[in-house]
């Protein structure tokens, strides 16, 4: 410390002190456009299985098979809200199966038997076509395969079901294999639009 | 006997009146047509919505309440920021560790600290690796907005280097770590094979510079994509990338950090920064014991005998481009263990010609 400072030192400093200098201009230029953390979330309107408009397609199945977890991140969920909680639904049922004694179709959809069906309100015990039912979907079953979302669209459903991602799952990989995968670019990475989005 | 019954057949309806034929085709077609419609009846259920709109919770009745949509919601901003917070204070600690305190089994203790948490618990993202193809789309498309942390992630690591050298690499990266644990019996890798090797990893930042600079629909970040380890950390993921990685972790045991020296494209950048380092690694020169134990400790290859023009003898240094702050050469110094057994009366004695020997290895 009692040394002079030699010429080695003192342009050692400067050299350094531009490189700090320049890696900081270049974060803060980039931080000038940066924002907040994205995730990734399904936009149901490109969703080939939630979007209006396109219909007779084959349910596409690879939110469930592409993403690195075991159990997919993705699973669909059912807005209450917009559910018609018909008797016969169709994303509960598979509507193509033969009919059984009580006069409903005897296969389920869903390959994981993931829906679970429940009369609510008014109950009446003689008549179960007379009632109202309601549809959830156990996320510990679900793997987002999505073909109770393709069978709910408009006009054979209300569209109460759709895709989401799980973010307790979700390990927010900077290369998403779903994304990589998806056919319609529907999986992207922003950030979430406020309450109304989760809601 | 086709042939022969197909004569008979024509010689049979040739006797008969063309009208029994007409209605013969008639009655196929009727009964074909009511096995059709049955068919469809037995086994489809003729389905049509039952509802126009859904109905409210005053339709449904007997006190029945709207259950809430299931969700998750993401991770807490502020669980960012001690993300970040953590990053900064395990690159301070390497670097006190590994300069000033010269512990390795501190380094140690930090290298499992950091690979529990960034890759046990974060599972490998966000890493400062991979943040390198979202800085370069952000460079290079304007529509694409980086997230903060990414940023701090990228940043931090190379502010760290340009003061402290490759701290990142000694204690802070779990990729390092888990190779660092496994290193049982280290080789040295022959100088000009060492060098060969090590080009490959800047071929490999200009691949994934380039794979992430394309345009958006063409776009693929390569380095997550070929990530070896992230799978150990997330007990899934691709065979192929879990076989690889076993591999790379089996080559680990003898020769230093495989990945790091040789593929990481991270290291290109910190390397060249820490050659402006403020302060690194450094070999403390001393008169009378000039032993060399230190350089066959590197596994890395990073202690080299240098000869300076004003001295008759060489002395070690420690190559700050290539050294990864492990703080294995301290282990091994007779010097440093007289110091640990009485540190109060040695301790300063030690730390002060160290300071002054940083400039010699620039």
């Amino acid at each position: 410390m009692t040394d002079r400072p030699t010429r080695r030192d003192v342009l050692g400093h400067a050299v350094r002190g531009t490189a700090l200098v320049g890696l900081g201009g270049l974060a803060a230029y980039l931080a000038r456009r940066a924002g907040p953390e994205g995730v990734w979330q399904i936009d149901c309107e490109k969703c080939v299985n939630s979007r209006l408009g396109a219909v007779g397609v084959e349910v596409c199945e690879r939110c469930a098979t592409e993403c690195v977890l075991p159990l997919s991140a993705v699973r669909a969920v059912n807005d209450h809200a917009r559910c018609g909680r018909c008797y016969i639904c169709p994303a509960y049922f598979d509507i193509k199966s033969a009919v059984n004694a009580e006069g409903l179709p005897s296969q389920k959809l869903c390959p994981r038997d993931a829906i679970e069906r429940t009369p609510i309100g008014w109950v009446d015990p003689d008549d179960p076509a007379n009632n109202y039912y309601e549809y959830t979907i156990d996320e510990r079953r679900c793997n987002g395969c999505g073909r109770c979302v393709l069978a709910c669209k408009e006009p054979a459903g209300l569209g109460s079901i759709r895709l989401v991602v799980r973010y307790d799952l979700c390990l927010d990989c900077n290369r998403c294999s779903i994304a990589q995968a998806c056919p319609d670019d529907a999986y992207v990475r922003e950030p979430l639009a406020g309450d109304e989005a989760t809601a | 006997m086709t042939a022969r019954s197909g004569r008979y057949r024509r010689a049979w309806s040739d006797r008969q009146s063309p009208s029994l034929t007409a209605v013969r085709r008639a009655i196929i077609v009727l009964m074909a047509a009511f096995a059709w419609a049955g068919n469809l009846q037995a086994q489809q259920y003729h389905y049509e919505r039952p509802v126009q709109a859904a109905p409210t919770v005053e339709d449904i009745g007997n006190g029945y309440e709207l259950p809430a949509v299931q969700t998750h919601p993401p991770r807490a901003w502020w669980r960012h920021l001690i993300d970040v917070a953590v990053l900064a204070v395990a690159l301070g600690l390497c670097a006190w560790l590994a300069l000033w305190r010269r512990s390795r089994i501190g380094l140690v203790v930090l290298a499992i600290g950091c690979l529990l948490y960034f890759g046990l618990y974060r599972e490998g993202c966000v890493c400062p690796i991979g943040a390198i193809q979202n800085v370069t789309v952000a460079l290079t498309d304007p529509q694409y907005a980086v997230s903060y942390i990414v940023l701090a992630f990228f940043f931090l690591p190379l502010v760290a280097a340009v003061l402290f050298g490759r701290v990142f690499c000694g204690g802070v990266c779990p990729l390092g770590a888990i190779q660092e644990l496994v290193l049982l019996r280290p080789v040295t890798v022959p100088r000009r094979l060492d060098r060969a090797l090590g080009t490959i990893k800047w071929v490999y930042l200009v691949l994934a510079v380039w794979f992430a600079a394309r345009v958006a629909a063409e776009r693929d970040f390569i380095i997550c994509r070929f990530d070896p380890f992230v799978g150990f950390f997330r007990f899934a993921g691709p065979a192929h990338m879990l076989l690889i990685g076993a591999g790379l972790l089996a080559l680990g045991l003898f020769v230093g950090r495989p990945y790091c020296r040789y593929l990481c494209p991270y290291g290109p950048l910190l390397s060249l920064l820490s050659r402006l380092a403020w302060r690194s690694v450094s070999i403390t020169p001393d008169k009378e014991l000039d032993c060399g134990l230190c350089a066959e400790a590197c596994p890395y290859g990073a202690i080299r005998r240098e000869l300076p023009v004003d001295e008759q003898t060489g002395r070690y240094v420690a190559v700050r481009s290539a050294c990864l702050a492990c703080a294995r050469c301290f282990n091994y110094c007779p010097r440093q263990r007289v110091r640990g057994r009485d540190a109060a009366s040695q301790g300063a004695q030690v730390d002060q010609p160290a300071a002054g020997a940083t400039g010699g290895t620039a």
